[in-house]
């Protein structure tokens, strides 16, 4: 009887993180969320490896988690200026008595 | 006041109104697709009532014209990202090119320039090779094959390297040309807007504005100055001054020292164009930065290998028994009456790499014995060998100065690719949110369109009823008041 092969999960950092990147720089929110419970089940069930593998992972993600903290700063400035553009909005559509 | 002649004009500035709401409407969802529209929205005010006798009769409505939904501070935001992500493209674009003739592409074992950090070694090697056998025709060839390869794949590096900064003075006289027919246009679009929309909304001409200064910002860093009567001048972001209302000052290039610079209303703005971002900025900076350091890098390589070889063989004595001209390491002098050089003696550092080459053709001349020792002596074909691990380029060995511009470079490229990966992000954030406030949304008009269809519709019914009531009031020939 033929053994059955040993099912090898990877945990594929480096693609969730580039995800997770251009879901940012959509404004994807539910992609967002999602990848993070998807972050937080990992967290909480760690697929076994052992640290030469971890390390390996991590090393191969880096530039793209360089590149995914960067986005955020990007996201950070564009959201500030969004917010200014937002109060002005809601400024203008507001009702304001005995003004004008 | 309140008569059915006044009733019949205050429900015919309500039509008249809607159908003028309709018309914008109509024009929005004909835009949808047209590049730079902003959707517009009427603007209803009410006219003013009258009043007589201390009681205030309406007086209706008008549609006073569109407004386009825009936001400068949002427009602003979006430019400057723009000028930052092209800049970074444009030079990610050269760096690549860079890259690519000294980084072996993935699967092969040399790069478009050769592979440089192999012939440094390969050549130093060779001397060991002949330590052993200093008469070998065979070793002495090998020698001079070596010094051929390292020579020809350096001056290629360089060659290449001089001939992307011509294409890329080429590509900066394509985008000159694109920022002063840009620029011009702006410069006629504030004069038409200020002369027809001083106090207020521009319409299409505003749009063509916006849509223009956005492509101006791809293309060259920009500062926007709003003026009076709703014009507009333009800096770049060291502060020259590009359009200033209705006259443009146009860029031109020349060149200066055998390079290409840039020039605005007759000044040299090349260094402060090159750090202003926008398509431009990273032309230059690829230029004036990259590519010379690069170009430096191969230089100050060839000409400490060129000059510390020469020394050594100029040092020693060849196969034939001539010795150089040179003094060994003992103090002795050569008796030569011509030096023994294996390449092009370097005058200057600069220009070093372009010149690289073997000046010798004949093997013999290789100086492997020192001064006075005989045809099997190697002393000096050993002390040739031994420069390869002396730091002899910059404080550095060959090969490690090799490897670690090699390895600056990769990180250059690596640090613009991350920054080109998140200034393109913001860039999308920025057009997603633009799109949203200023895009046309067809359901939205198809939202609005029913309303506006349903108000005409209420005054049509009103217009008729009163018709009624008119026709009545003919019949009967009395006046009836209409409160």
């Amino acid at each position: 009887m033929e053994s059955q092969p040993e099912c090898r999960v990877e945990f594929d950092l480096k693609n969730v993180i580039r995800e997770a990147s251009r879901a940012l720089a959509l404004l994807d929110t539910d992609r967002l969320e999602e990848l993070a419970f998807s972050c937080q089940a990992l967290n909480r069930n760690p697929i076994p490896q052992d640290y030469a593998e971890q390390a390996r992972i991590a090393r191969e993600a880096r530039r793209d988690l360089i590149v995914f903290e960067r986005v955020l700063e990007v996201t950070r400035a564009n959201i500030g200026v969004m917010r200014i553009l937002q109060k002005s909005r809601k400024g203008r559509l507001e009702y304001h008595p005995g003004e004008g | 006041m309140g008569t059915i002649s006044s009733a019949f004009d205050l429900i015919s500035s309500g039509l008249d109104a809607d159908q003028s709401a309709l018309s914008i409407v109509a024009n929005n969802v004909a835009n949808a697709n047209t590049p730079g529209y902003a959707r517009e929205v009427p603007n209803w005010q009410e006219n003013s009532p009258v009043e007589i006798n201390g009681v205030s009769y309406g007086a209706g409505v008008t549609e006073t014209g569109p407004t386009s939904v825009r936001d400068s501070v949002l427009d602003l935001r979006l430019a400057q990202q723009q000028q930052l992500a092209s800049a970074s493209s444009a030079r990610l674009t050269a760096l690549n090119s860079i890259q690519a003739l000294f980084t072996p592409d993935s699967g092969s074992s040399s790069s478009a320039g050769g592979d440089i950090g192999t012939d440094i070694t390969s050549f130093f090697e060779s001397f060991s090779s002949l330590e052993a056998n200093p008469a070998d025709n065979a070793y002495r060839q090998q020698v001079l094959s070596s010094a051929k390869t390292l020579a020809g794949n350096v001056s290629n590096a360089a060659a290449s390297l001089e001939s992307q900064k011509a294409a890329i003075d080429q590509d900066a006289a394509g985008v000159i040309s694109q920022i002063n027919a840009l620029t011009t246009e702006i410069a006629q679009l504030n004069q038409q807007i200020q002369s027809t929309s001083p106090d207020g909304e521009a319409g299409v001409l505003e749009d063509q504005r916006v849509q223009d200064i956005s492509q101006l910002s791809q293309l060259i860093g920009i500062n926007q100055i709003t003026t009076e009567n709703n014009g507009l001048s333009i800096t770049t972001t060291s502060g020259q001054l590009l359009v200033s209302e209705d006259t443009n000052d146009a860029l031109t290039s020349g060149i200066t020292g055998g390079v290409t610079h840039l020039f605005l209303g007759g000044t040299d703005v090349t260094t402060q164009l090159a750090s202003g971002g926008g398509e431009l900025g990273g032309y230059l900076t690829a230029r004036d930065q990259d590519i010379s350091n690069a170009l430096s890098a191969l230089d100050q390589l060839a000409n400490q290998i060129s000059t510390s070889v020469n020394s050594q063989n100029n040092s020693g004595t060849d196969l034939d028994g001539l010795e150089g001209t040179g003094v060994n390491s003992a103090g002795v002098s050569g008796t030569g009456n011509s030096p023994l050089y294996i390449f092009t003696q370097p005058t200057q550092v600069a220009g070093s790499a372009l010149a690289m080459s073997v000046v010798i053709t004949d093997p013999n001349q290789i100086a492997a014995a020192s001064f006075g020792g005989g045809t099997g002596d190697d002393s000096n074909t050993v002390a040739m060998a031994n420069l390869a691990n002396q730091p002899i380029v910059n404080g550095q060995t060959p090969s490690n100065y090799y490897a670690q511009f090699v390895s600056v470079l990769g990180s250059t490229v690596s640090e613009v690719q991350t920054e080109n990966s998140a200034q393109n992000a913001s860039v999308t954030q920025l057009q997603t949110q633009q799109n949203a406030l200023s895009g046309v949304n067809l359901n939205d008009e198809a939202s609005v369109m029913q309303q506006l269809e349903t108000s005409y519709q209420a005054a049509s019914q009103v217009f008729s009823l009163l018709n009624t009531i008119m026709t009545s009031a003919l019949n009967l020939g009395v006046e009836t008041a209409v409160s």
